[in-house]
């Protein structure tokens, strides 16, 4: 069993969620119009997945095979309302801004694809720390994005003008379509780097069209074995 | 059976004790809440509806109950004399119910203003109420005459938005029955 340490790191760069692992799309997409609302995003989005990782942990050995996706659902679902009602009493200004997706976190795939593949067949210590990388790496990867698309869309970073008075902002960026464009070019940057990084190393280029390698998301089907054995 | 059981159980303890926890929870946040809503949602419109207000009206805010419950108003004071109140009410829009926050003028008895609060309309159609065109119109309006032009009013509906125009009045006129219910005891509670 990997280390502790080796299961925080992994969601930092190896499986960064959004970029490597292409989970949790939507918030990605639809709340990364500036730099400080992904990083609120991702705040949130840390206090669920390692709360419900932990607690899904904690419970992995009583909670029966058949119920188990409603047992994640419900912890998670707690937890997000709780976000909601501490961040509305305590930030509301990101609540505003924030607005429908903190809900939604509950059906991000993030958290119920941790909660399956991990957090059900590990120890409490190693949940946490694969909540905490998974959760800053997806909040990394939303202020990226969103740093981005604020920088060009309304040549801001964090609310501070980084051009001129004469820079024209290129609205296009914090449109919906400004999204897709943003992260497909991410994506083939990652994609750029690790061909260069293996190069020159003189591995054999990887094979990227299995980007799930090191993703163990798609476990459903091998405890559905267990279920059935 | 035994695994059925199980399953019944553990699912029953799980939610549970994420009812009991998350009770627990509104009921810390409530007031937290309601303080951060009175800042963020009600305090600009009550800026709008009292601009030359000379004390502040949140603060000052006093509960007071009504036959359908209890309704907050936010009184406006000039020379230390209560002037005029503000109330919040609620009126049937496109998307939910608009909340209005309405001035009334005491001496005058007419509308000192609204301000929209909670809104959830289509946008460029039901979202124009909140446009200045829009609502200075209610400005000065005896208490008892606010109407759309289309039933005897004289308000004008924000064209293509009927329904929100409708219940941003509905909404207007509640607060003045809730005024006029109310006015014996506001005189002398602020």
């Amino acid at each position: 069993m990997a280390s502790v340490f080796q299961e925080f790191t992994k969601g930092l760069w190896k499986e960064i969620p959004p970029f490597r692992l292409v989970l949790g799309i939507c918030p990605t997409l639809a709340v990364s119009k500036t730099a400080s609302d992904g990083m609120g995003m991702g705040a949130a989005v840390i206090f669920v997945l390692v709360l419900s990782n932990i607690l899904i942990s904690m419970v992995r050995k009583i909670i029966p095979k058949k119920v188990r996706i409603a047992c994640f659902i419900v912890i998670a679902a707690s937890l997000v309302v709780s976000v909601e009602l501490l961040m509305q009493a305590y930030a509301y200004p990101l609540y505003q801004s924030l607005g429908i997706f903190v809900p939604l976190i509950v059906v991000n795939c993030i958290i119920l694809g941790r909660a399956e593949a991990f957090a059900a067949k590990n120890p409490v210590l190693h949940s946490a720390a694969d909540g905490l990388g998974m959760g800053i790496g997806f909040t990394f990867s939303l202020t990226f994005l969103g740093a981005l698309r604020e920088v060009f869309g309304y040549g801001k970073l964090f609310g501070v003008p980084v051009f001129g008075a004469a820079f024209k902002p290129f609205t296009f960026m914090v449109e919906a379509p400004g999204a897709f464009v943003c992260l497909g070019l991410i994506l083939g940057a990652m994609n750029y780097l690790t061909i260069w990084q293996s190069k020159r190393q003189g591995l054999p280029e990887p094979d990227l069209s299995a980007a799930c390698s090191g993703c163990r998301a798609c476990a459903i089907g091998e405890s559905k074995q267990i279920l059935e054995g | 059976m035994r695994e059925l059981i199980n399953m019944i159980v553990v699912l029953s303890l799980i939610s549970g004790a994420s009812g009991l926890s998350l009770a627990f929870l509104k009921q810390v946040t409530a007031k937290p809440i309601e303080e951060q809503v009175l800042f963020y949602v009600q305090g600009p419109a009550i800026k709008a509806v009292f601009p030359d207000a000379e004390n502040d009206p949140i603060a000052d805010r006093k509960k007071f109950q009504t036959p359908d419950g209890p309704v907050t108003v936010f009184p406006a004071k000039k020379d230390g004399k209560l002037v005029a109140v503000a109330l919040e009410a609620f009126g049937p829009g496109y998307g939910g119910q608009i909340g209005v926050i309405v001035g009334i003028d005491m001496a005058k008895n007419t509308l000192a203003g609204i301000g929209v609060t909670t809104l959830k309309e289509t946008p460029g159609l039901g979202m124009r109420v909140t446009e200045a065109k829009y609502q200075k119109q209610f400005k000065g309006l005896a208490l008892d005459k606010v109407g759309l032009s289309g039933k005897g009013g004289t308000v004008d509906a924000v064209s293509g938005a009927t329904i929100s125009s409708t219940g941003t009045v509905t909404a207007a006129n509640q607060a003045i029955a809730i005024y006029k219910s109310l006015k014996p005891k506001l005189e002398g509670a602020f």
